[in-house]
């Protein structure tokens, strides 16, 4: 007899990032992974041929990679049910108006125009595998800033695209990142030059909406020289009794004195196994800040990463990961130290409640030429109740002798004595509680541009609905 | 003596030794410290006597025979694979062994003057394969220091697996010193039952051998149990140290503490592994853990992975671990007042030292490590 | 009307099965300042607890009366919202929250009404001139990096703003300077009238050279074995508290 997979998912209500809409495609591949299917997706794509022999050349590998052998179970997932390639029924537009009426009505749900129109220099909002609207200011294109969807950039930039594509992350690196080089589609690619700083953040808006389909969509962005740069990556998509993938790839360039701070809110249904890689290559003197907050998918495994390759370059990681019932969330940073006098500054806060397993995975790597590098880590871990689990495994890896490195991990529970002196000044039980969570992610929220902000509260508290008190 | 569980070369690839309790990222290679080249063809006898003293008449001190009921202590040892430092290893001091002692503190017995055990290398006994009991009864408390070293240059090989058993309310205090030879090869496995109230405190000294792997498992089984170990290192040239330590907290209210300090010189490699782990049910418990290594040369290699595991949410966990050079400050400080640059580290890093070579009672024992420390960090 | 406004009868209290209140009577009327003195371990902190209904505190026996109703089962907020108040021995931390956000919620929740937030400002603003705390904590974690006198500043700042009608003061003096002892009484001076009362827990006579108390108590092992005025408070200060026992 064959064995039935079925998928078990749980879910909270999730108001509007649950709003389905029907799915209407122009075009869809075939389920599963072959050379004719990549070759299909790439025509249909109308890639240059160096384009098509990579995208073939990374299913190979994706053959040859086991899954890892640590983090969450993944036996779950298999690819050969999953829609790798679904175009919406719509063009690339510059207007909202021109979206058909029902993608739009999801991303203004969603609060994006209303977010592009208050706070944002530029939107990119992608639908399934392609992107369906782009743009930005004016000025900023007068200053030759690019921000554009990836498959307009291979046409107009192609030198560009294929001199970084996938350079920061090699489709060998592991096997979603070879799955990535096999499938991707859509994303974002921006190009700030020299000297150009971007004072208002540009946004990608990633939108998986059909079932049992996946999501690969690439973000390249490259900060020139002396140039500044917010980024804001929001993702999410509906419930559905099926499993849904995301293996996006995000690679991310900043070059001498430039900085780029990377802002995401992942918040994926619980059907989503999420396998995301990003990593920045940091040049002299430049910065990369990343933000991160991981609150939704079945499973996630998202480590960014960043290469301090020049001297004295920084990286900054703020994280925060909550897990709630039938989620395991193995999330953490990578840091490799590569050049002397540079620092990095990790700062992660997890949640676990109702069964959920929050992990902090994270690496620290000073080589042998980085002396003079400083690091320090700090981990905290809440355990809403003793259903759930929370792990913290960090790794410390130091191959010279002038440096300054801490590491520092906490685990424990709302304090009882806290709650208490809340509830004495009026405040009720369950109350308490939110504050104190929100208290303890505050020092990420801060981090985040007002909007995003409300939007994290507001998702920590429709995660604490109903499980306090 | 079976041949077959012996190692020859064919099965080097198979020699992975303290893995760590959770895996991760394979590139990292930290997954589990890697012996190469190993064989052993078969192990021969060792002949001297390792009971160096022991308080006579108080508390009961044999060859080991296995003629005593553990049973709450051998259920560790259903799967091999997770107890001591590899599978091979610890089926190798299991069952065929060639010295070791047992020692059994009865009910109530609470004894100060510690038993002393010395087990040494030499060209005529270049192997040590020793397995020691400690049992400590009902509310005893009893004191056990080991000295594994060699009394010449011939390359050393020590394999040994140490089990307490410390019954409620007992306290076990075990101390292991380890200066064996630069040619030597150090695998020491201990574990531990810890019953209601009791306390084992371990104190580790490794200052020897070309690789020494060192793997601690104390388990905190019934309430209010509590554990500490304290451990310093010193490794030099291109000598290397691999410590695997995990606290298992199930019992509820139970208490663990791990403190590591150590110096790395010349091209010296380190690997510290420490685990917390909370189990469910095990509430109120706290643990904590602490790891401070200082580098001496730029070509050292230092590794820490400190891992804290946890499913219970009323607990209080915490880790540190932190790396880097010697206070600049500290050491400007000392070389005003005349020390020389070398003197003056050397100070330094006996002041970290100090409060865990005090824990040694036997003071020619202080002596010599205090010797050993000198001589590793003094010399050119 | 009845002036009275709390009264215990017969209390009795365990934490962890030890029994530390054995047997406590106290009648308190609006416009009274009561001070309970004890030595260390008489129970005076217990009493504090249980008045605010901390989890760990049990009532074995005895009733709390406050305004005509039993309430020894209500929860720490309801007995906020009903107007009691305990200024904590060990203030709790809370990172990332700040006192503002923080006092403007519980001032919401006792009042029953959304405070608007202008009028809220300029209230906290004037409460934190009269007891001489800087602004800048109004944005700072609550309790977060604070001295021990600032926390208990903090403490009645927040009985400053929340106006409860029974404030119980936990050593509240205890580890604080001169000029902080000054402070706090001025503020417990400024808050209390006619239609208020407060319990003021201490083991030293200081704070009483700035607020007279109308009754002073001695509690030993659980019980209040002797209630006087104010010059009982000066009588243990020369004879500590020996010659009060049985």
């Amino acid at each position: 007899m064959e064995k039935r997979n079925k998928t078990y998912v749980e879910d909270v209500n999730r108001g509007v990032y649950d709003i389905k809409n029907e799915v209407r495609y122009s075009y869809k591949s075939d389920k599963g992974l072959t050379p004719e299917i990549i070759k299909a997706i790439s025509k249909e794509k109308n890639e240059p041929k160096w384009m098509t022999d990579f995208r073939l050349k990374s299913l190979e590998v994706y053959h040859k990679l086991d899954l890892p052998p640590w983090g969450p179970d993944l036996s779950e997932l298999n690819m050969e049910d999953i829609v790798t390639y679904i175009r919406p029924d719509t063009k690339m537009n510059t207007s909202w108006d021109e979206v058909p009426e029902d993608i739009k009505k999801t991303f203004d749900s969603l609060g994006i125009p209303e977010a592009e129109r208050a706070a944002l220099a530029g939107v990119g909002a992608q639908y399934d595998s392609e992107v369906v609207y782009h743009s930005i200011r004016e000025e900023l294109t007068a200053q030759g800033v690019i921000y554009t969807d990836i498959e307009t950039a291979i046409k107009e930039y192609e030198d560009i695209v294929k001199e970084y594509f996938m350079t920061c992350v090699p489709p060998k690196d592991h096997k979603f990142a070879a799955l990535h080089g096999a499938v991707w589609s859509g994303g974002s690619f921006v190009y700030v030059p020299e000297g150009v700083n971007v004072d208002i953040p540009l946004q990608s808006y990633f939108r998986l909406n059909a079932p049992g389909a996946g999501q690969f969509e690439h973000t390249l962005i490259i900060v020139e020289k002396g140039a500044s740069l917010h980024f804001i990556e929001g993702c999410s998509a509906p419930i559905h009794s099926v499993i849904n993938i995301h293996a996006g790839c995000v690679e991310l360039f900043v070059k001498e004195d430039a900085s780029l701070r990377y802002s995401t809110i992942e918040n994926w249904s619980r059907n989503m196994y999420n396998l995301n890689t990003k990593r920045a290559i940091v040049e002299k003197n430049g910065t990369i800040e990343w933000v991160s907050g991981s609150f939704g998918s079945k499973v996630s495994m998202l480590y960014p990463m960043s290469i301090l390759r020049g001297e004295r370059a920084k990286a900054e990681f703020t994280g925060i990961t909550f897990a709630g019932k039938g989620q395991h969330l193995d999330t953490g940073t990578k840091v490799i130290h590569a050049a002397p006098h540079t620092s990095s500054n990790i700062n992660t806060k997890s949640i676990s409640k109702d069964g959920g397993i929050a992990i902090y995975r994270g690496a620290v790597k000073i080589s042998k030429n980085a002396n003079h590098s400083k690091s320090t880590v700090t981990c905290e871990s809440l355990m809403l109740d003793s259903k759930s689990k929370s792990d913290t495994i960090p790794v410390i890896d130091i191959m010279n002798d002038k440096v300054d490195l801490g590491h520092e991990a906490k685990i424990g529970r709302i304090s009882e004595e806290a709650i208490f002196y809340l509830m004495s000044r009026g405040i009720s039980e369950e109350e308490a509680k939110a504050m104190i969570v929100r208290g303890f992610v505050e020092p990420i929220t801060k981090e985040l541009p007002l909007e995003y902000a409300v939007e994290m509260n507001n998702l920590i508290n429709l995660e604490l609905e109903g499980t306090i008190g | 003596m079976s041949k077959e569980v012996l190692i020859t070369k064919n099965d080097t690839k198979s020699l992975k030794l303290n893995k760590l309790p959770v895996i991760t990222w394979r590139w990292l290679k930290v997954n589990e410290f890697n012996l190469k080249d190993f064989k052993l063809e078969n192990i021969p006898a060792y002949n001297k006597n390792s009971i160096n003293s022991h308080p006579v008449d108080e508390i009961e001190v044999n060859i080991i025979d296995n003629s005593v009921e553990y049973l709450e202590i051998e259920k560790y040892f259903n799967s091999l694979d997770n107890v001591g430092v590899s599978q091979e290893f610890t089926k190798m001091a299991d069952s065929m062994y060639n010295c070791g002692i047992q020692i059994i503190a009865s009910k109530n017995k609470k004894v100060s003057e510690p038993v002393f055990l010395r087990y040494s290398t030499d060209n005529k006994n270049p192997m040590i394969v020793d397995q020691n009991l400690i049992i400590a009864e009902e509310n005893s408390t009893i004191t056990v220091i080991i000295d594994y070293t060699s009394d010449d240059s011939t390359p050393g090989f020590h394999n040994g697996m140490t089990k307490i058993y410390a019954k409620d309310g007992a306290i076990v205090n075990l101390i292991k010193l380890q200066t064996m030879n630069d040619t030597s090869l150090n695998l020491d496995a201990n574990i531990a039952y810890i019953g209601h109230g009791a306390k084992v405190n371990n104190v580790s000294l490794e200052l020897g051998s070309d690789k020494s792997v060192v793997s601690y498992i104390n388990n905190l089984e019934k309430d209010t149990a509590e554990s500490n170990l304290d451990s310093i290192y010193l490794v030099d040239n291109s000598r290397l140290i691999d410590m695997n330590y995990l606290m298992n907290h199930f019992g509820r209210r139970t208490i663990s503490n791990i403190n590591t300090y150590g110096a790395l010189k010349d091209k010296s490699k380190k690997t510290f592994k420490g685990t917390l782990d909370f189990k469910r049910g095990s509430s109120l418990s706290k643990g904590s853990e602490e790891e401070y290594a200082i580098l001496l040369d730029k070509d050292v290699k230092s590794d820490a992975i400190p891992l804290l595991l946890c499913e219970e949410e009323d607990v209080e966990g915490l880790h540190a671990a932190s790396a880097g050079r010697i206070d600049e400050n500290k050491l400007f400080y000392l070389m005003s007042r005349g020390f020389s640059e070398r003197e003056a580290k050397k100070l330094i890093i006996e002041s970290y030292f100090r409060p865990i070579i005090d824990k040694i009672p036997l003071s020619q024992l202080r002596k010599k490590v205090e010797n050993h420390i000198e001589n590793r960090l003094l010399k050119i | 009307m009845s002036n009275e406004l709390l009264k215990i009868n017969n209390l009795s209290a365990k934490v962890e099965d030890k029994e530390i209140l054995k047997g406590i009577n106290l009648e308190i009327k609006k416009g009274e300042i009561h001070v309970i003195m004890g030595p260390n371990g008489a129970g005076k902190s217990t009493l504090a607890s249980i008045l605010m209904s901390h989890p760990n505190y049990e009532i074995t026996d005895g009733e709390i009366i406050y305004q005509g109703e039993i309430i020894n089962n209500l929860s720490p907020d309801e007995k906020a919202k009903k107007g009691i108040f305990l200024s904590f021995q060990y203030p709790e931390e809370v990172p990332g929250l700040t006192v503002e956000s923080f006092l403007r919620a519980a001032k919401s929740s006792v009042s029953n009404e959304q405070v608007r937030l202008m009028e809220f400002k300029k209230n906290l603003k004037e409460k934190m001139d009269l007891l001489k705390i800087g602004e800048d904590y109004a944005k700072r974690y609550l309790n977060v990096g604070f001295s021990g006198g600032e926390k208990k500043k903090n403490e009645i700042l927040q009985m400053a703003m929340l106006e409860p009608t029974l404030s119980i003061l936990d050593e509240t003096d205890s580890g604080l300077d001169v000029d902080a002892v000054k402070i706090v009484s001025q503020g417990v001076k400024m808050l209390a009238n006619n239609s208020n009362a407060f319990i003021i827990i201490t083991h030293h006579k200081k704070i009483l050279d700035y607020i007279k108390p109308d009754f002073v108590h001695v509690l030993i092992d659980g019980k209040i074995i002797k209630t006087s005025d104010a010059s009982l408070a000066d009588e243990i200060e020369i004879k500590g508290y020996e010659w009060l026992k049985i």
